[in-house]
């Protein structure tokens, strides 16, 4: 019928236009009213509605309108229709995507409905049935469903489907790896089962062997992905405490010392935190741990742990290492997160003080200095910042007053404000500090190099 | 540009049409280039322009110049006061730099009036940080950026400190949120630079390329981080860290656009920001496709990314910081499409980063049209502009006030705009309803409009509301929580923020309501009083354009101008009419043509005006105007061509044979052809054209017919005017120009086709001015048909003007 139209049309307007001469032109109606779509503007228009249905799921979802988003998503399911696209993500893809949010935030939707609508997801996208898999099982578990999770994990792992299987084999080691972390979880509960007989004088074989099953089962799986390089924090900290419960430190070490230092992982601090940790747990010497702290303050210079680190090095007796600590922590107090760091700063003053009493590597400080004269004034020491500290946390302030009052001299604003205030608050704490910076004050002139010039001109 | 290249393209497309008039602009460019245009070499002239295209083009597409933002918070000194400073540029070419005292609350309120600096640039960036007490603005424009100290007392005025000029435009501005009176400055050249109020600029790294492959964009950024002395330093292609104290050679990558983000093809780096506020060592980097967190801790992999699917590039943000166990807010706002879109994450140091909760869409500028009341079709088209401007920066100011928090959003428009929109804080509930309930969705939204801040009481007059840019309003498209849910907020105290459990759905705008609350619909109206007032008043020329006139000083003499001798009552009334049709901007229809002509009252006395213009006004009036003009032209023409002629035979005959370089002499000949083109120069002139007779030129006056028999019924002859129709006859312009006939007269061959553009451009030149009414001979010549005085002389006087210079 419409194809008749078609050629009808221009036929009569022909016609009347050589009857008529010369050629009247009369007002026809805009071709797009009465031809039929081209295929080519049929294609056209299908993918223009097609994004236009994509926009307003889009715009549905980002106000919450979940119900109308989910009205809209019926109709984008006809995209599946002609789905040539070889776009970044498509229509399948998508559908899942949109489909998932969709019913995790519906006020009708049940676990039930999500469930059938995965199932109908893996069957419609073979790609990534595993990516899909394992959504699934994060979906369950976040619902508080572990046994559904388990078990779908372990059905994802016994899929095959020809070459589909291997090209998503890093879906797979995840796979894996979380059913690993699954059975270290029920081996934990069960560690915890049988700690508690042991309180109470029972013994439970069956338990104890599931338990040991799934040791294996956890182990396998989780030192599988371990090998792959990554970030893998949670896999190696159950794994490593899987080894240490059944005494197998030297694994664990070996574990430990790979994530932190095999070069093709990515630089993470959290691993030399864990095997500084482990070191630490198993008494290892001071010096094997300062070697792995020095490697941490090395990449991130602002790490917690730098405390520890300057604390221990203090202690030490060699003067290299002492030397180290100041730089510890003096390049921790560098960084914004650490201003208001009360720990920090007494290691700090406790440090320089203790330099100063003994009178020798005043050198240190002034070498420290040196770099960061020019803007800890403003940055640490500034008069409004006396202010608030004193104003905030008193002891803050008498650490910081001590530094700066050293460093800076005694007439440095900080210190002035801090001590003028302490003076009119009656505190002993400050009157010794007070005593100590103006009794020390040379010392804030060979350290800013003052001295030095002076006795040059 | 541009639009030239599309003019001309016009033209050619018109080629031979009948009805085609000469913009203005290509005749200023011929004015402009024909003198050295044919000098340049063609190739390198293509390159440039090319090139320039290219650029332009590629602005078109995304322009990167106001990333950042050009709307700035300045917090209050202590988080109980509730007045900050808002830093935005206003003015007409957004020149403007303002600062105005906010009183943050439900609604929040301006507070006297804005200090206000003039700059010499549209203001591009406006970044602000508030360090210690002092609150420091840094302020981009393409060439400058200058920086200004806000004191922390309200009501103190601010003071500009430092001004910098760069040869390449800047691209980054951003303040150091640790020491007072530190920046970071960025080029297109690739330049880097940390800029100390008090030691100046220090140069950090200096390199064309981009850091990990091979982009096109100039486009350059810095930001700080953690460590005050250590800046990263970003491009399309990713972000390094640069420690300042040794910026040779210190520098870690940071992030890095392939396989370790999981970028998509094509990805590329829109938008880095320092997130120090929320937490100290993350920053957020956003690209046209997804936006990503990253810890300077742990660089090269994301802590969190999220695909955010906006249409436009994010080109603002702004970070909420939350309080311990609370989320963290980040808006993130494009530009051209006006998308604003809230993303809360929790995390970073204790915890894993994710997010909490789905994303959420906030109200854009253009959602307010809606609301407005129902206006007349240009007053709701120039809202419909003035709404839909593009966005030019975003900012966020959290609020609290007893146990009812809320989040101000401020958007600034290109227009000069400043809206708001409040979000106020739920506590997270277990499945909450989300706006499912068709009555909340009805009753929650409202949208509002503070009054225009210049007509605030208290503000000195001459300040506020004069210029249209100086409106500054605020749009409120608040969320009124539903009751029900307050109820159960309250009634649930236990699942209050503080909580493990992140305020999930923290701010929920909700779908627009039908209808604006009655308070909203006052602001609407009061603003849209203030903008309609404002837009009358407007100068008329920066309104819309009205036609062009020129000057007649130059055209006539006074004694022209001077009433004629015989003032008769046609006289008189055509005057009238004249003015009349002045006055309101009209057209003077009746007296064009005569296809139904007026009774003449009285006949005209040629004689009484010898002077040629009133013999050609004459001439038009009596319908004679083409035979009138073969007559002055076709003779006159005629005895110039044959006298050039000859002497061309002579030099030829001196001269043998002509060099390629003689440019000179060819600009002789392409004038002489110009002058015979100018006068319709016959077809098929082989190289020495026939004498012009007087039955050939008619293709100038056939042109008036056509173009008039066109707006006649039906295509008939019109009556009269035209002695006779010619059967249409091939364009004149083109056997002429044939390749043929330009070798034949010794045009170099590089030259011929430049030659035979121009030629045609001039052979279409503009038509001679339609007949006028008797009664108003000069202004109606000069004002009707836009050509500038020069160029209403161009066909007749140009060659003679041009004789002595080419040595005639």
């Amino acid at each position: 019928m419409d194809s008749l139209m078609e050629r009808a049309a221009p036929c009569s307007a022909a016609q009347a236009g050589s009857a008529l001469l010369p050629a009247l032109h009369l007002p026809l109606l805009p071709p797009h009213l009465y031809r039929p779509a081209t295929s080519h503007e049929h294609k056209l228009n299908f993918r223009k509605s097609k994004e236009a249905c994509l926009t307003y799921i889009q715009d549905a979802m980002l106000q919450k309108q979940w119900k109308r988003a989910a009205e809209f998503l019926t109709f984008y399911i006809e995209s599946l229709e002609k789905d040539f696209s070889t776009e970044y993500m498509g229509p399948s893809e998508m559908i899942w995507r949109i489909g998932t949010e969709i019913l995790c935030h519906h006020s009708y939707s049940s676990m039930k409905d999500f469930n059938s609508f995965i199932e109908q997801m893996k069957t419609l996208g073979v790609k990534r049935y595993l990516k899909v898999c394992l959504e699934h099982a994060f979906h369950l578990l976040c619902n508080g469903q572990t046994d559904e999770a388990y078990q779908n994990l372990s059905l994802a792992e016994s899929w095959r489907f020809g070459e589909q299987t291997t090209a998503q084999d890093k879906e797979l080691k995840l796979i894996q790896a979380y059913r690993g972390l699954l059975d270290y979880y029920s081996w934990s509960k069960q560690k915890n089962v049988l700690l508690e007989y042991d309180k109470e004088g029972f013994e439970d074989l069956s338990v104890e062997q599931e338990m040991h099953s799934s040791f294996r089962k956890a182990a396998v799986n989780l030192k599988e992905i371990i090998q792959i390089p990554g970030v893998w924090d949670v896999f190696v900290k159950c794994y490593v405490d899987l080894l240490e419960f059944y005494g197998d430190h030297d694994e664990a070490r070996q574990v430990l010392s790979e994530y932190a230092y095999n070069s093709k992982f990515p630089a993470n601090p959290n691993a030399h935190v864990y095997f500084y940790q482990f070191l630490k747990r198993h008494g290892e010497p001071k010096k094997s741990l300062i070697s792995v702290l020095k490697i941490l303050h090395d990449i991130v210079p602002s790490h917690e742990l730098m405390i520890d680190f300057n604390t221990m090095l203090q202690k030490s007796k060699k003067r290299k290492k002492r030397r180290l600590g100041l730089e510890v922590i003096f390049a921790a107090l560098d960084y914004a997160g650490w201003k208001e760091n009360v720990k920090a700063w007494s290691c700090l003053a406790r440090q320089v003080k203790q330099i100063i009493i003994s009178e020798k590597h005043l050198d240190w400080i002034k070498q420290e200095w040196n770099s960061r004269k020019g803007w800890w004034p403003a940055f640490h020491f500034s008069r409004y910042l006396a202010k608030r500290n004193w104003q905030e946390n008193e002891s803050l302030a008498y650490e910081k007053a001590l530094v700066a009052g050293i460093l800076l001299g005694k007439d440095c604003k900080y210190f002035k404000y801090v001590s003028h205030q302490g003076c009119k608050d009656q505190k002993k704490r400050l009157r010794t500090l007070k005593k100590f910076v103006n009794k020390h004050s040379p010392v804030y002139l060979r350290i800013s190099g003052l001295s030095d010039s002076s006795v040059q001109t | 540009m541009t639009s030239l290249v599309e003019e001309i393209n016009r033209l050619e497309a018109r080629h031979g049409c009948p009805q085609q008039h000469f913009t203005s602009r290509v005749r200023w460019f011929s004015h402009l280039c024909r003198d050295w245009l044919f000098e340049v070499p063609l190739d390198l002239l293509a390159d440039c322009v090319h090139d320039e295209l290219v650029l332009q083009w590629a602005s078109l597409l995304f322009d990167d110049s106001s990333t950042g933002g050009a709307l700035a918070w300045l917090p209050p000194e202590d988080a109980g006061a509730h007045t900050g400073r808002l830093v935005y540029p206003g003015g007409q070419a957004m020149n403007q730099l303002y600062f105005q005292d906010v009183v943050v609350g439900e609604v929040p309120r301006t507070r006297g009036s804005p200090a206000q600096f003039e700059l010499n640039g549209r203001i591009r960036q406006v970044a602000a940080a508030r360090v210690d007490r002092e609150g420091f603005v840094g302020v981009r424009s393409d060439y400058h950026c200058g920086v200004w100290k806000v004191p922390g007392r309200t009501g103190a005025a601010p003071t500009p400190l430092q001004v910098i000029r760069t040869n390449v435009p800047a691209s980054c501005l951003t303040v150091s949120p640790h020491l007072p009176g530190e920046l970071a400055v960025c080029t297109q050249s690739g330049a880097v630079y940390l800029w100390s109020v008090e030691t100046g600029l220090q140069q950090l790294r200096q390199d064309p390329q981009t850091m990990f492959f091979r982009d096109h964009s100039p486009w350059r950024w810095s930001e700080f981080t953690a460590h005050p002395r250590v800046l990263s330093c970003a491009d399309r292609t990713g972000l390094q860290c640069l420690d300042a104290r040794a910026p040779g050679r210190c520098h870690l990558d940071f992030f890095k656009v392939g396989e370790e983000a999981g970028c998509q093809q094509g990805e590329r780096v829109v938008l880095p920001m320092y997130l120090g506020r929320a937490h100290p060592s993350q920053h957020l980097v956003a690209t046209q496709f997804a936006v990503y967190v990253m810890d300077e801790r742990l660089p090269l992999v994301p802590v969190l990314k999220w695909a955010h699917m906006m249409k436009d590039p994010p080109l603002f943000a702004h970070v909420v910081p939350g309080g311990p166990g609370r989320s963290h807010k980040v808006l993130l706002g494009a530009s051209r499409t006006q998308e604003l879109l809230l993303l809360q994450y929790t995390g970073g140091s204790e915890s894993a980063c994710q997010l909490a909760g789905p994303p959420q869409k906030l109200h854009s500028i253009s959602g307010c049209l809606q609301h407005l009341p129902t206006q007349l079709p240009h007053r709701h088209w120039l809202l419909q502009q003035r709404l839909g401007a593009p966005a030019a920066g975003l900012a966020a100011v959290p609020h609290a006030r007893g146990q009812r928090e809320s989040l101000l959003v401020f958007q600034l428009s290109e227009a000069g705009d400043v809206f708001y929109q409040t979000l106020t804080h739920e506590a997270a509930q277990p499945r909450a309803p989300d706006g499912e309930d068709k009555d909340e969705a009805a009753s929650s939204t409202s949208p509002m409009l503070e009054a225009p801040f210049g007509s605030t009481p208290g503000s000195p007059p001459g300040s506020g509301g004069e210029e249209e840019e100086e409106i500054f309003y605020l749009s409120n498209l608040e969320v009124i929580v539903n009751e029900e849910e307050e109820e159960e907020e309250e009634g649930t105290p236990a699942a209050s923020e503080e909580t493990q459990h992140p305020e999930e759905p923290c701010a929920s705008p909700h779908p627009l309501p039908a209808v604006p609350s009655p308070a909203a619909a006052v602001r609407y109206r009061r603003w849209l009083k203030a903008l309609f007032r404002d837009w009358r008043e407007l100068p008329r020329h920066t309104g819309v354009r009205g036609p062009p006139t020129i000057s007649q000083k130059r055209l006539f003499t006074r004694k022209d101008l001077g009433p004629p001798a015989g003032t008769s009552d046609l006289h008189v009334r055509a005057r009238q009419q004249l003015r009349h049709a002045m006055r309101e901007q009209g057209r003077i229809r009746r007296w064009d043509l005569g296809p139904d002509p007026q009774p003449l009252p009285q006949p005209v006395e040629p004689a009484a005006w010898p002077d040629a213009l009133s013999a050609r006004l004459t001439a038009a009036w009596a319908g004679d105007l083409s035979h009138w003009w073969e007559e002055r032209l076709g003779l006159n023409m005629a005895q110039r061509q044959r006298a050039l002629r000859e002497r061309r035979r002579r030099q030829k005959r001196a001269r043998g044979h002509r060099s390629l370089s003689a440019s000179f002499t060819s600009s002789v000949t392409y004038q002489s052809e110009l002058s015979e083109l100018s006068d319709g120069a016959p077809a098929a002139a082989p190289a020495p054209a026939p004498p012009l007779s007087p039955g050939h030129p008619e293709a100038l006056p056939q042109v008036f017919t056509e173009a008039w028999g066109g707006s006649l019924a039906g295509g008939s002859a019109p009556g009269g005017s035209t002695p006779r129709r010619p059967p249409p006859s091939p364009p004149p312009a083109e056997p002429l120009l044939s390749s043929q006939t330009l070798r034949s007269r010794g045009i170099p061959k590089e030259r011929r086709k430049m030659l035979r553009d121009y030629l045609a451009v001039c052979a279409e030149g503009p038509p001679e001015p339609l007949p006028e009414p008797p009664g108003s001979q000069p202004p109606s010549q000069g004002g009707q048909l836009c050509i500038p005085s020069s160029q209403s002389q161009l066909l007749g006087s140009q060659p003679r003007r041009k004789r002595p210079r080419m040595g005639f």
